[in-house]
């Protein structure tokens, strides 16, 4: 497996507390990007600006790609623009919603 | 452990949860007093120095100490600024709790130390006031949310302002102006001003982010704000200048404002991705269908000739019924994101992380909010049908609930 695709696993491990939802099938992250010394530099989102919670997932994020072997750094980058949608979401994430 | 660093959108959560306990203490206090003056509450005798003291811990005690404690948390959220000073915030913190408790303490022993005790707390307001200012001016883009809660915090200095001219008058005998009219402002500008915006404001950022919803006009916001404002303005007149024509007028404009408030949240929540609402959340969004009855009982008892005793009622479940319980319901969903921060979030993404719905209770919430409702209908027909066992039954309900309450928030810091 690739070391971007170790990483999006990774990232399906943090869950926004609210929500039980794991950041990547609630479609808060936009891209991952490893560059050629293993730097990995996520960009993503949150479903509102001014969520409680935006440090916690933050640093949980980081915490979870830190620990996948080869990984150097990370640095996330939370980006208002595109805004969230649900269209964003995964079917998964929409049935735990109940639809 | 603490997270090493605060940034900007964080604040030191110990802070809000000092004003959160204070807040619930006094909330179970304030019921127990007015349980012990059962029969003047039956009777519709309001100035007696026990409810004078339960209307205070009730209204600053319980609602602006736990509204204060929630500004702390929401104010860097919402706004994205950080708290000016946190050592202010702690001073004022102990400053406001030590001036509330002499002041209802003054009330039922020492009438006498009114000014003093109603000085103390005037300050520690003061400094929460100059802290938000100097929290709120770093906003870069200003929106209606700000509108709201900049308006209910003049409306709160206001009221301070009317309250010290009050404690003057009944402490040191001076008269300025004619005291009725004094108090009358003072519950206006308390009740609809400083409560009834903040919670509207913050229901603008709350409603959308608890329900999960996309997609809706903030549009109809602005009237909401326009014509409450104005409904505060002609209902303040109306007592300066002796207009009850005026006063209609003005308690039909905060009923039509609020009618629009109901209606735009009842649009934000249809809107909602997520389902299955939280039981706090839903008794927090019931409330508001309660307020905007007795806004409309408002109207009604205003074109009556004798509707003072009926006033008393409607400011009394007003109070309890649309301030109360939207608050409570709110600090149901606000207590777990605050310890989960403060306990949870250094592992957060780690296996065994709680949820936050892992920190709460769903079927003790329903018996505590169900309880509260029976209580608040028991209530309204002891006072209905002047009935003082009923009345005394239906308070010692409430008081077991706010007990109850309290224990079901202290509980989520065991978990």
């Amino acid at each position: 497996m690739e070391l971007k695709d170790q990483i999006v696993e990774a990232l399906k491990e943090v869950y926004d507390p609210e929500l039980g939802i794991n950041v990547v099938d609630l479609g808060l992250i936009y891209d991952v990007d490893v560059d050629a010394e293993q730097n990995v530099h996520v960009t993503m989102t949150l479903t509102t600006p001014g969520c409680p919670l935006h440090d916690s997932i933050v640093f949980g994020m980081k915490d979870r790609v830190q620990e996948v072997p080869a990984v150097a750094a990370v640095d996330v980058d939370v980006v208002w623009e595109p805004a969230w949608t649900p269209e964003k979401m995964s079917k998964d994430a929409m049935e735990q919603l109940g639809f | 452990m603490f997270p090493q660093a605060l940034s900007k959108s964080e604040t030191d959560i110990r802070l809000p949860i000092l004003f959160i306990l204070f807040a619930l203490l006094s909330f179970v206090a304030s019921q127990g007093l007015l349980f012990m003056d059962a029969e003047n509450v039956v009777n519709g005798f309001y100035r007696t120095p026990l409810i004078w003291s339960a209307a205070h811990l009730l209204l600053l005690g319980w609602g602006t100490m736990v509204a204060m404690g929630a500004m702390y948390q929401l104010v860097p959220v919402a706004f994205l600024v950080p708290i000016w000073s946190m050592r202010l915030g702690y001073m004022q913190f102990f400053i406001t709790a030590v001036g509330i408790v002499l002041l209802c303490g003054s009330f039922l022993f020492y009438m006498d130390g009114l000014a003093v005790s109603g000085g103390i707390t005037v300050i520690g307001i003061l400094l929460f006031l100059f802290q938000m200012a100097m929290s709120l001016r770093k906003q870069q883009q200003k929106n209606v949310m700000t509108l709201f809660v900049v308006a209910s915090l003049l409306c709160l200095f206001l009221t301070i302002g009317l309250g010290l001219l009050l404690a003057l008058n009944l402490g040191l005998g001076l008269s300025v102006i004619d005291h009725t009219v004094l108090l009358k402002t003072h519950i206006l500008l308390g009740i609809g001003g400083w409560f009834t915006l903040l919670i509207i404001g913050f229901s603008y950022k709350l409603v959308p982010m608890f329900a999960l919803a996309h997609g809706f006009s903030m549009k109809l916001s602005n009237w909401v704000f326009g014509l409450y404002a104005a409904g505060l303005v002609a209902s303040a007149g109306s007592f300066f200048f002796g207009q009850p024509l005026l006063f209609i007028a003005g308690l039909f404009l905060l009923f039509a404002a609020f009618s629009l408030f109901a209606l735009h949240m009842r649009q934000i929540v249809r809107k909602r991705l997520k389902k299955r609402l939280d039981k706090g959340f839903m008794f927090s969004l019931g409330s508001i269908a309660g307020g905007w009855f007795l806004h409309l009982l408002a109207v009604l008892a205003a074109t009556l000739p004798e509707a003072g005793r009926a006033f008393g009622w409607i400011l009394y479940f007003y109070i309890i019924i649309w301030i109360t319980f939207t608050i409570a319901g709110y600090l149901y969903k606000v207590v777990p994101f605050l310890w989960w921060t403060y306990k949870y979030s250094t592992v957060a993404g780690k296996k065994g992380t709680p949820l936050l719905k892992d920190l709460i209770n769903d079927r003790t919430a329903v018996v505590t909010f169900s309880l509260f409702i029976i209580a608040a209908l028991g209530i309204a027909a002891a006072l209905a049908v002047q009935a003082n066992v009923l009345f005394l039954f239906s308070q010692a309900l409430f008081f077991a609930a706010t007990a109850l309450f309290l224990m079901m928030i202290v509980t989520i810091a065991t978990r």
